[in-house]
């Protein structure tokens, strides 16, 4: 059986998650059935109720599992797509060139991963991260705060770059021939803090849509991009290409 | 003395050293040394994090002194470590002199020492009152 390790840097519940995650993909949890409850999981992994809990909302709000009042935890169903790899681009988010944007560095500096922010970019804790803040504007107004995540070994010299004019995603591809195979992306909807709703020019607590975004390179995440945007004037649009394997 | 070491034979990289911005909580910044040096077998001497500003200039060093200073009164700890670090007053440049590292350490009780070019405003090191030492009485 696979143990958490209490001495790794990844928090227990994300530990217990990644379990939880692969018995699911590799069908020993199959499609339908019944997860173990919380106490059963809890004796199985010698964890707290806590650390159970987290690890299935974490895994709910994924849409592995499905909670049934009453009845217990399921893995959800899933259309397979087995020889259909979905390629996807994002029109919004990425910033067609051409529309008139402009764009605030807010930050572009060095910290080291805090609160959950190792887990996320998946490294240890003692790696700097190059942390990028940007506010882009359409007509000198604000539409989207985004907080970029990159750690430093993967690309150094990105800490110097001009992020103003230039695309990021751009710069590791063309510049540093880092190439992007997979993007994950969540969508929230969050009330916003003082902070960042003054940076958009909105009543305190307003709601907005959050997404976030782990880039890969292969196996290796090499970015986290966290972005907020303004509420207004909104849509979004994913489009799929179907690519023959 | 034969020719003088310059403060760039003895600086070491930045790198060593955990870095945060200046609006880190005081709690965070304990966090990110827990991280960093204790529990790693990375245990760099002085223990010291360097503290920037949004375009990663240094703003100052923040040593577990300092932030044993901040949490005394409990509530600290939420505030930014802007507080309670010592402010970047002094710099050498690659080329300076060591004695003149020795001088600048020395007269302000400092043990570490930003390393700057001066034609760039590039931070590019650290210099310790380790090397230092050992630098200037190697002589002795």
């Amino acid at each position: 059986m696979i143990t958490l390790n209490r001495q790794n840097y990844r928090k227990l519940y994300v530990q217990l998650y990644d379990i939880m995650k692969k018995k699911i993909e590799d069908r020993e949890w199959s499609f339908g059935i019944r997860i173990p409850n919380e106490q059963e999981l809890c004796d199985d992994f010698n964890v707290s109720r806590t650390t159970v809990r987290s690890a299935i909302l974490e895994l709910v709000r994924q849409g592995y599992l499905t909670r049934q009042q009453g009845r217990g935890t399921f893995v959800s169903k899933k259309i397979e797509s087995d020889k259909l790899t979905m390629f996807t681009t994002f029109g919004e988010l990425m910033l067609d060139e051409g529309i008139d944007i402009t764009t605030d560095v807010l930050a572009q500096t060095i910290m080291m991963p805090v609160d959950d922010l190792a887990d996320k970019l998946n490294i240890s804790g003692e790696k700097h991260i190059i942390f990028m803040k940007r506010l882009r504007k359409v007509d000198s107004k604000p539409f989207l705060i985004q907080e970029t995540y990159v750690p430093f070994h993967k690309c150094p010299p990105l800490l110097e770059e001009d992020i103003q004019k230039n695309s990021l995603f751009e710069l590791l591809e063309k510049k540093y021939g880092i190439h992007v195979t997979a993007v994950k992306n969540y969508f929230t909807i969050k009330n916003l803090n003082e902070a960042d709703c003054m940076l958009l020019n909105l009543p305190d607590g307003s709601p907005s849509l959050v997404l976030t975004q782990h880039f890969f390179s292969g196996e290796d995440q090499i970015m986290y991009m966290h972005s907020i945007k303004r509420p207004d004037n909104f849509v979004y649009f994913i489009e799929f290409e179907k690519i023959d394997r | 003395m034969s020719t003088e070491k310059v403060v760039k034979d003895v600086m070491i990289d930045v790198f060593e050293y955990p870095h945060v911005p200046y609006w880190f909580t005081i709690k965070q910044a304990i966090m990110v040394i827990k991280k960093s040096v204790i529990g790693t077998e990375k245990c760099i001497h002085p223990m010291a994090v360097l503290v920037f500003d949004e375009k990663y200039n240094i703003l100052g060093t923040l040593t577990l002194n300092d932030i044993l200073k901040g949490i005394e009164s409990k509530d600290k700890a939420e505030s930014p470590v802007s507080e309670v670090m010592v402010p970047a007053k002094f710099f050498v440049a690659p080329e300076d002199p060591l004695s003149k590292a020795a001088d600048l350490m020395l007269n302000n009780n400092l043990v570490l020492l930003p390393v700057i070019e001066e034609d760039k405003k590039k931070f590019v090191g650290v210099v310790r009152m380790i090397e230092v030492f050992d630098e200037l009485t190697s002589n002795i």
